[in-house]
């Protein structure tokens, strides 16, 4: 079976929302704010089917954050923003403490970070709820287009399945929506699969 | 081929802890317990603490100073969930107590750091973390000096090189952007279009470096009667400069063309050939109104100007901004 039902997004907004809520308070704890981060959906998509309008590309360019996940089941995750509006996070997050405005390099370290947060929260909570580890490459920081990002997830044959999550991060007046995406092989969506149905048995 | 014996990979042949410490970067490696299992010569020499003093300690007593809670919290999710974990410079600056150089008695501000923290594990299976510090001092350093310069350049780009006030470039755009938005909000504008007298028979007379100075030092004059951050003059050609001023109603904008012309001609500038005054003046050509769709402000106020030329220079004409350009031609 290689078809998540209702349930299992279910499941996977439930987990990906305990993940949320974790890297929302790490991120308080760094800016001394409260941050919120919340997913509102989760859907799994096909590559071929991937488009601006599925990811919500509307317009670029992006800063994509990404780490390669390994374990019960392998993927490659992007987590995507609309650079400009992140940017503007960024520095807000850096605050004049900082008087570093406008160093490009040190935004772009700054999202990196933010990017990894997210993602290691997203992932943890994963590990925790359905019982496993994975490990992690370092994450890495490109901005690119709308259509190169769609053209570097379309190539990767070897993972016919995405699944994104639409997430939404708001810290002190400023926010915005953002998009996390797996590359899933086909084993993996089943692994995940399967362990989602395992978490599942625990309550039947 | 070689002397080197088979058996003998190169990778033995010399100690991974000598690479460790002659790494130009800090390398810190804690165990589950947050114990130091090692602590590279970079580190040692940066805190001013040595190996012998930190290993087998509990990471965070090993630092007179307190680390970070956002590094301790960090290197907790490391260990527990075996994801690494990267804090940028932007975002936590010094984490860990190090500083540049402890030699000197001063006391010193904490390095800038960007730190990794990778999950290892140890021969015994154990989960451990080696965190991985860059001294960010130099590329902070290094950007701000690119700043400044693009800064400079970008300065240069729009100021006039010999008045050393906004040139014509800047005025455009910013003219645009302070049109739109007083269509917008619904405000007053008033453009002043400013001219020296007889500037061509200056120059004939006393020569192109001395009208050069006459350009600098009008121009000086002209921007120390503006005190407001909104109010923007800049050298529109040769000797013609201009100056648009936000939220002044028709009689005060009249007054201050008339400041603007006393302050000129009170420079006593002597200009013997000017053919109706002994010295240096100006014309000065107004508009003052709210613009609305069609208007078009800088003719108005060229056309002001050209009027008080007509009528014997020295002087300042205001056009209200309502009247058509048939009506003045009347």
């Amino acid at each position: 079976m290689n078809q998540l039902n209702e349930l299992h997004i279910d499941t996977l907004v439930e987990i990906f929302s305990i993940g949320a809520g974790r890297a929302a308070l790490s991120l308080s704890e760094i800016v001394n704010d409260e941050v919120r981060i919340s997913v509102p959906s989760v859907q799994v998509i096909s590559t071929e089917d991937i488009n601006s309008t599925s990811l919500s590309l509307s317009c670029g360019p992006f800063g994509a954050v990404t780490q390669h996940f390994s374990g019960p089941f392998n993927a490659e995750t992007v987590l995507l923003f609309n650079e400009e509006q992140a940017l503007k996070i960024v520095s807000d997050m850096m605050g004049s403490q900082m008087s570093l405005g406008e160093l490009a390099q040190f935004e772009h370290e700054a999202m990196c970070e933010l990017g990894n947060i997210i993602l290691n929260a997203c992932l943890s909570a994963m590990a925790d709820m359905l019982n496993f580890t994975l490990e992690s490459s370092l994450p890495y920081y490109t901005v690119a287009s709308a259509d190169e990002i769609l053209h570097r997830l379309k190539k990767n044959a070897n993972q016919p399945y995405v699944l994104v999550l639409h997430i939404d991060l708001a810290i002190e007046k400023r926010s915005t929506a953002g998009n996390l995406v797996f590359l899933l092989s086909s084993t993996s969506l089943t692994n995940l699969i399967h362990h989602i149905d395992h978490f599942l048995s625990n309550f039947a | 081929m070689s002397d080197i014996p088979a058996t003998a990979p190169s990778a033995k042949r010399f100690d991974l802890e000598d690479v460790a410490n002659a790494l130009n970067l800090g390398l810190i490696v804690v165990d589950a317990d947050g114990k130091v299992l090692l602590w590279n010569n970079w580190i040692a020499r940066h805190s001013a603490v040595n190996e012998a003093n930190a290993l087998n300690r509990h990471f965070e007593q090993v630092f007179s100073e307190p680390v970070s809670p956002s590094f301790l919290t960090a290197l907790k999710n490391t260990l527990a969930y075996r994801l690494p974990v990267v804090l940028s410079t932007a975002l936590h600056r010094t984490p860990l107590p190090l500083y540049n150089a402890f030699e000197t008695n001063q006391r010193q501000a904490r390095m800038y750091q960007s730190i990794t923290i990778t999950p290892i594990q140890s021969q015994l299976n154990e989960s451990c973390c080696l965190i991985q510090v860059t001294d960010s001092s130099t590329s902070i350093k290094r950007e701000k000096i690119l700043r400044s310069h693009s800064e400079i350049l970008k300065k240069e780009a729009t100021t006039d090189g010999l008045t050393n006030i906004c040139n014509r470039r800047f005025f455009d755009a910013h003219y645009e952007i302070t049109v739109a938005d007083a269509k917008r909000q619904k405000y007053p504008l008033s453009v002043f279009m400013i001219d020296i007298d007889f500037f061509k028979s200056y120059n004939d007379h006393y020569g192109h470096i001395a009208g050069d100075k006459i350009i600098k030092l009008v121009a000086a004059t002209l921007k120390s009667q503006l005190s407001r951050a909104t109010d923007i003059i800049a050298r529109y050609g040769g000797e013609e400069f201009v100056l648009i001023m936000p939220h002044l109603n028709q009689q005060i904008a009249e007054q201050f063309a008339e400041k603007l012309k006393s302050a000129v001609f009170n420079l006593a500038i002597p200009h013997t050939s000017s053919l109706h005054s002994e010295r240096i003046t100006i014309s000065v050509g107004l508009c003052t109104g709210i613009p609305k769709k069609n208007h078009n402000m800088l003719n108005q106020a060229d056309t002001a100007l050209y009027q008080a030329k007509q009528k014997g220079r020295n002087q300042y004409i205001s056009l209200p901004l309502c009247e058509t350009e048939e009506y003045l031609e009347q």
